[in-house]
């Protein structure tokens, strides 16, 4: 394989009024190579990506590609001339089918009649284009998604998969995988590295962009840390080593534990929420569990065997088909009556379903608390608001300018903050945490698992639902692995649990 | 970048045309029905007219433009265009005034909201074509001290007696209902001395309980009901205030035989939606129908489907063009109608009162005269009339007719508006 | 970070500056074209009034990202039920209880059947716009002289003054900043405008909040239908018919979000409606006709809305 370069960044600069997103950055990236970028929330990586793929220009430097200059004024230009990015939010279009989405932009070629001019019209030929989907789903190894389908009806993981359909299917020399991942359960992250390495072999070029840090090390031949908008460090294969990779990214050591450090594992006897008999359609069956009063509950699996709806329905935003959720022998009927119980959820989706974005932290934090503050429980007054939204962005030290900032303008990190600021500072007795450290950074994760920690000694119950089987391992008292819909093992806490004796309950 | 460029051009546009617009004068803004300024043309030349009526001696400074307010509720219609083409492009002309035209206006609010804001604009008087709440007007004009008139109505008695005494009411000329009435009931009687048996009839505004289009109405029928044989009458009543009466209780009108008579069809309303299209064009082509009597305008709803059938149109309106041509194409018979300069001795009675020389009746009440139609049943009488009426230089009530009025007695006035008919305002003109 | 927040203020009040702009054009023409200015501030409450009242009141549906259609409908129902009331009890506080009860029932009608159905009230509101337009037509032909319903205008004469109108202004719109600002009610609103998925698994009921914001509503239009009695008591089916739109232009002129949600102002409707009114009596000293006017008045109105909701489209970093 020849390792020729294939595009190259030389001084970019980048800046969002005041604030330095990129500061002198370069990067030279190889045919036959897959390149990781990491490093915290807000550290740049995101933003060059952004500007290589079309999405927004550099404010100076240069970027050359195949030995061109390039300076892509959109997506599609950049899709179109080798450059693609399957990115972080959602890229489908809901309202049609799957091989619309596919083929968006291109429905001419499927036009029967030629107009002479190179054009064509007529109307669209429906059946070919379905089976030219299909093609193109079964070239990328998806045969579960049927090409007529309505997009919008379709899981998160399934639109993903579309958009990666579409944007390999344009054969692009360079593919930038922005954070795609987080989104995706196994199988899925499994059709990506499929795709990375094949481009790989072709002789072509990946820049893979991850908070997994495991995943990273797995899959690239090498990594390039950004920090502050600045390339820190870039280390080969051979120089991988987690604990240097961590600490080049946050600027300093780790102190103290990761995840808790001890292999105590024991609870009180006290059963706080339980859930008998459920049944939901096909995603939950006969589910019954316990959770108790100072257990740190960890429940995985594969991300379509139900434990995310088994989160839903415990606190009681999907109502099961049949069965009951008790909380203290209560039976509970709404969201706000989980609230008045004392009970707390993290969605998986944050920024839909756990944040108003367009709000601001205090707006965030504050709706939750509003039975902690407000006077007579009617009257709000700001002075009291304000106190109790500053405690939160203390204790969990939330980096933001003020309480008034809008949440959009957060790292994930800080984000997902706010979030358990939302929950701890109503002071909730009872967690129900649903991928709690998705899209976040090493330093925040680090914080949060201690959090956790310290929660669970002072007799809080938490249950985490989560995809990454580490953090399961490192955290839970009691550890359940489900597959369609139902318990496969129970695993209490122990130094000896490995990854691989989870997954095979798994799958 | 683009966005800068965008909001200047922005900017500019509504720079330009704020700047542009304020002093530049359109010499026609009829068709306008936001409350536009009609600038008068300043005068310098004019001097004092020159009215000399009987030993008065009439002294009005016209170095001073006096700006007129003029509610409207109907701002498009043929009769609604001719009114204002009379104002703006006559009398504005002709004397140092400025009509100042309100929205189209659409209840007593907007009516009192638009008094507002011609007060605002320093209009000494109101000149009033809209009715949805005369009593409120006349008590806001005199509020606001502004002189108010009523154009092309009159008020009931019992509002006239309880405002007749108010310096700021100058008083109303228009069609009685006794005049609307006659109208009607002269448009059946032709048809019926004609030999005509068939009639379906056109009811307009009558189901909004409209008094002048139920007056018509009741023209028509009563005369149908005189004519009809010994037994004749309309769902029994026989007199005209039992008719009246009849109709208001219907609030429309009942077919069925009137003696020998028959009335084969009725459509009433202004719903203007395909139902009510469909309704007219069915209406026009009912069997053996030989007339459309029309309280309003008949022939812009019924003309097209009555092409190629021998049926007649016959409707009460103004003077426009339009019916002009509905005439010639045969889809108009008979015009009852306003000319547009009947509203020419209110302008006169406002303009002399706002300069100090107020006419009053004897007793020192504000004016209530009655004035009726021009009737037009031929393309050429049509077209006699029009030519007058629709003249931008001689209208049928010209400058040197209205200056009698300007500082006259109750009785010139009184003769002189009494006096209406074609060839008579055509004598006065001249 | 300093500059931005000094941007941010400015575009904060922007409709504000937008509103002062107007007044001062409005004062200085006036002045040079010699109009009665005194006489015009008074004329442009008198015609602001019912729409910053019912404005204010809608206000909380725009928070929830709804839309209500019908609400210058339902003030003309409840003016027209107030005025028959009046004429038979001859009693204006009875007048006064009838248009904001009737106002509030409606209202709480429009979201009651939204949430038995299950429909985005915006549909609702739709299907109350030609019921309430039936029962003007009814009440109309059923009571009065068959084209208009009739307050003896001596009645209401003494209330049509400013000191009223302003007063109730004052009073309705101190209670809506109270409730929205200061209470729980307020905050959950705003949330669940912001995000609705959000705000269902943080315990907030949008059927609640949503007869909530309706019965709000409904009391600025039972006041604005009082008013409107007041004002003109002579009711007829044409009563309030712009009501409607200018209640829709003037909360979007004021600066507030479409869209609802956190950045959603009470004080959003009242600067709106007087800027419109500002607005239209400028066009009129301008001397532009119906065209041009309504052309100046478009762009006038797209430009301050623009730069009113140009921190909200602000491109933001990415993540």
């Amino acid at each position: 394989m020849v390792k020729d370069t294939i595009i190259e960044v030389k001084h970019m600069e980048k800046r969002f009024g005041s604030t330095i997103a990129l500061n002198n950055v370069n990067i030279t990236i190889n045919r036959g190579q897959i390149i990781g970028l990491i490093g915290e929330n807000g550290s740049g990586k995101s933003t060059v990506t952004s500007i290589i793929s079309g999405m927004q220009r550099a404010d100076s430097g240069e970027m050359i590609f195949r030995g061109e200059k390039w300076q892509p004024d959109s997506m599609l230009y950049a899709l179109d001339h080798g450059i693609g990015m399957i990115v972080q939010e959602n890229g489908t279009v809901p309202g049609i089918t799957v091989a619309e989405n596919i083929f968006i932009g291109e429905y001419e070629k499927f036009k029967s009649f030629s107009a002479g001019n190179g054009r064509k019209w007529g109307f669209i030929r429906r059946r070919q284009m379905m089976a030219a989907a299909e093609k193109v789903l079964d070239n990328i190894g998806v045969t579960h998604i049927a090409p007529e389908m309505l997009t919008g009806a379709l899981d998160l993981q399934d639109r993903k998969l579309i958009e990666i359909a579409k944007i390999i299917n344009k054969n692009p020399d360079v593919l930038i995988v922005d954070e795609t991942t987080t989104a995706l359960s196994q199988i899925g992250r499994d059709i990506i590295y499929k795709i990375m390495n094949r481009m790989k072999e072709e002789n072509k070029a990946v820049i893979f962009i991850s908070h997994d840090l495991d995943e990273i090390i797995r899959v690239c031949d090498a990594l390039t840390i950004l920090r502050d908008g600045k390339i820190i460090i870039t280390f080969k294969k051979d120089e991988f080593d987690e604990q240097l990779i961590k600490t080049s990214m946050i600027g300093r050591e780790l102190q103290g534990d990761y995840y808790r450090s001890d292999y105590d594992g024991s609870y009180e006897s006290e059963v706080v929420l339980e859930i008998k008999n459920v049944q939901l359609n096909n995603r939950l069956k006969d589910f019954n569990l316990q959770l108790h009063k100072g257990e740190i509950l960890g429940i995985g699996g594969l991300s379509h065997c139900g434990m995310h709806e088994l989160g839903k329905v415990l606190f009681r935003s999907i109502m099961p088909d049949a069965g009951e959720v008790l909380v203290h022998g209560k039976n509970i009927k709404d969201e706000a009556e989980a609230m008045k119980q004392k009970m707390g959820y993290v969605a998986k989706d944050r920024d839909i379903e756990s944040l108003c974005l367009n709000a601001s932290i205090r707006d965030n934090i504050a709706i939750a608390g509003l039975d902690e503050f407000a006077v007579n429980n009617f009257l709000v007054l700001p002075n009291k608001e304000s106190k109790y939204v500053q405690e939160q962005i203390d204790s969990l030290s939330i980096k933001c300018t003020d309480k008034d900032q809008y949440v959009s303008a957060l790292s994930g990190g800080n984000k997902q903050k706010v979030v358990f600021g939302k929950w701890i500072g109503r002071g909730s007795e009872i967690l129900i945490l649903d991928c709690p450290t998705r899209g976040v950074d090493i330093g925040v994760k680090q914080a949060m698992y201690q959090l956790m920690y310290t929660m669970k000694k002072a007799g809080k119950s938490i249950i985490i639902i989560s995809e990454e089987m580490s953090e399961l391992i490192g955290m839970a008292d009691r550890l359940v692995v489900m597959k369609d819909g139902r318990i496969m093992k129970e695993f209490p806490r122990s130094k000896e649990l490995c990854e691989a004796d989870i997954i095979q309950y798994m799958i | 970048m683009k966005k800068v460029l965008a909001l200047a051009l922005c900017l500019m546009m509504v720079g330009t045309l704020a700047s542009g617009c304020g002093k530049e004068t359109t010499e026609n803004k009829g068709n306008a029905d936001n409350i536009g300024i009609t600038e008068a043309p300043t005068q310098e030349g004019e001097v004092t007219p020159d009215v000399t009526e009987g030993a008065k001696k009439v002294e009005i400074d016209t170095s001073k433009t006096i700006k007129i307010g003029v509610l409207v509720s109907d701002a498009t219609t043929p009769e609604a265009l001719a009114f204002r083409s009379y104002y703006t492009d006559y009398i504005q002309k002709q004397y140092n005034v400025e009509f100042v035209y309100s929205d189209e206006l659409k209840d007593a609010a907007g009516e009192k909201s638009a008094i507002d804001t011609l007060v605002t604009n320093n209009c000494k008087a109101i000149i009033s074509f809209s009715s949805f709440d005369r009593p409120a007007q006349i008590e806001q004009c005199a509020g606001a001290k502004v002189y108010y008139a009523v154009a092309t109505g009159t008020l009931t008695q019992e509002q006239y007696d309880k405002y007749k005494d108010n310096e700021y009411y100058v008083g109303a000329i228009g069609p009685s209902l006794e005049d609307e009435y006659q109208t009607g009931y002269d448009m059946a009687k032709r048809y019926i001395d004609l030999g005509n048996t068939n009639y379906a009839i056109f009811g307009g505004a009558i189901p909004y309980f409209t008094d002048m289009h139920i007056y018509r109405a009741a023209g028509m029928l009563t005369a149908m009901v005189e004519a009809g044989g010994a037994d004749a009458n309309y769902l029994g009543a026989t007199t005209k205030e039992a008719i009246v009466q009849q109709i208001y209780a219907d609030s429309g009108i009942q077919t069925g035989n009137i003696g020998s008579l028959s009335i084969v069809a009725y459509v009433g309303g202004y719903d203007m939606n395909d139902a009510w299209f469909a309704q007219c064009a069915q209406m026009a082509q009912t069997k053996d129908l030989q007339v459309i009597l029309a309280v309003g305008n008949g022939s812009d709803f019924f003309g097209a489907a009555i092409k190629g059938a021998d049926v007649k149109i016959a409707s009460v309106d103004a003077y426009a063009s339009s019916y002009g041509d509905a005439m010639n194409a045969g889809m108009l018979d008979y015009l009852a109608g306003k000319f547009s300069a009947s509203i020419g001795p209110v302008f006169a009675a406002v303009y002399s009162t706002v300069n100090g020389y107020p006419i009053r009746t004897d007793e020192g009440y504000a004016l209530a005269l009655s004035q009726g139609y021009w009737i037009a049943a031929s393309s050429d009488e049509f077209q006699k009339y029009y030519a007058v009426d629709s003249s931008k230089e001689s209208p049928a009530y010209t400058k040197s007719a209205l200056d009698i009025l300007v500082g006259s007695d109750y009785k010139t006035f009184s003769d002189f508006v009494s006096k209406y008919s074609f060839d008579e305002v055509v004598q006065l003109s001249k | 970070m300093k500059k931005i927040d000094v941007q941010k203020q400015i575009l904060k009040i922007a409709p504000v500056v937008a509103l002062l702009i107007l007044f001062a054009v409005f004062y200085m023409v006036g002045t040079i074209k010699d109009i009665n200015v005194a006489y015009g501030m008074k004329a442009i409450i008198n015609q602001s009034v019912v729409v910053a009242i019912v404005a204010t009141g809608a206000v909380f549906i725009y928070t929830l990202g709804s839309f209500d259609i019908s609400l210058g409908a339902s003030v003309a129902v409840s003016a027209l039920l107030g005025g028959i009331v009046y004429n038979a009890t001859k009693s204006i506080l009875l007048m006064l209880a009838v248009c904001v009860g009737i106002a509030v029932l409606v209202a709480l009608f429009n979201s009651v059947l939204a949430s038995v159905f299950n429909l985005p009230v915006f549909v609702t509101t739709i299907a109350m716009l030609s019921i309430l337009n039936a029962v003007v037509l009814m009440l109309i032909s059923a009571n009065g002289t068959g084209s208009q319903i009739a307050v003896p205008s001596e009645a209401v004469a003494g209330l049509d003054n400013l000191g009223i109108k302003v007063l109730v202004l004052f009073l309705f719109e101190a209670l809506c900043i109270f409730v929205f600002n200061f209470t729980k009610i307020g905050r959950k609103q705003k949330f669940l405008g912001s995000n609705p998925v959000c705000a269902k698994l943080t315990g907030i009921s949008d059927k609640k909040m949503s007869i909530v914001a309706f019965v709000m509503s409904g009391i600025g239009v039972g006041l604005g239908a009082f008013l409107c009695i007041i004002y003109a008591p002579t009711l007829t089916k044409n009563t309030a018919t712009s009501v409607g739109m200018d209640v829709i232009i003037a909360i979007v002129f004021g600066g507030m979000p479409v869209s609802g949600g956190a950045r959603s102002k009470i004080t959003a409707a009242l600067i709106g409606a007087f800027s419109m009114t500002f607005l239209s009596q400028i066009m009129i000293l301008f001397n532009l006709n119906l065209g041009i006017g309504q052309m100046v008045k478009a762009a006038i109105f797209l430009f301050v809305v623009f730069v009113a909701t140009s921190n909200q489209r602000a491109k933001m970093l990415p993540r």
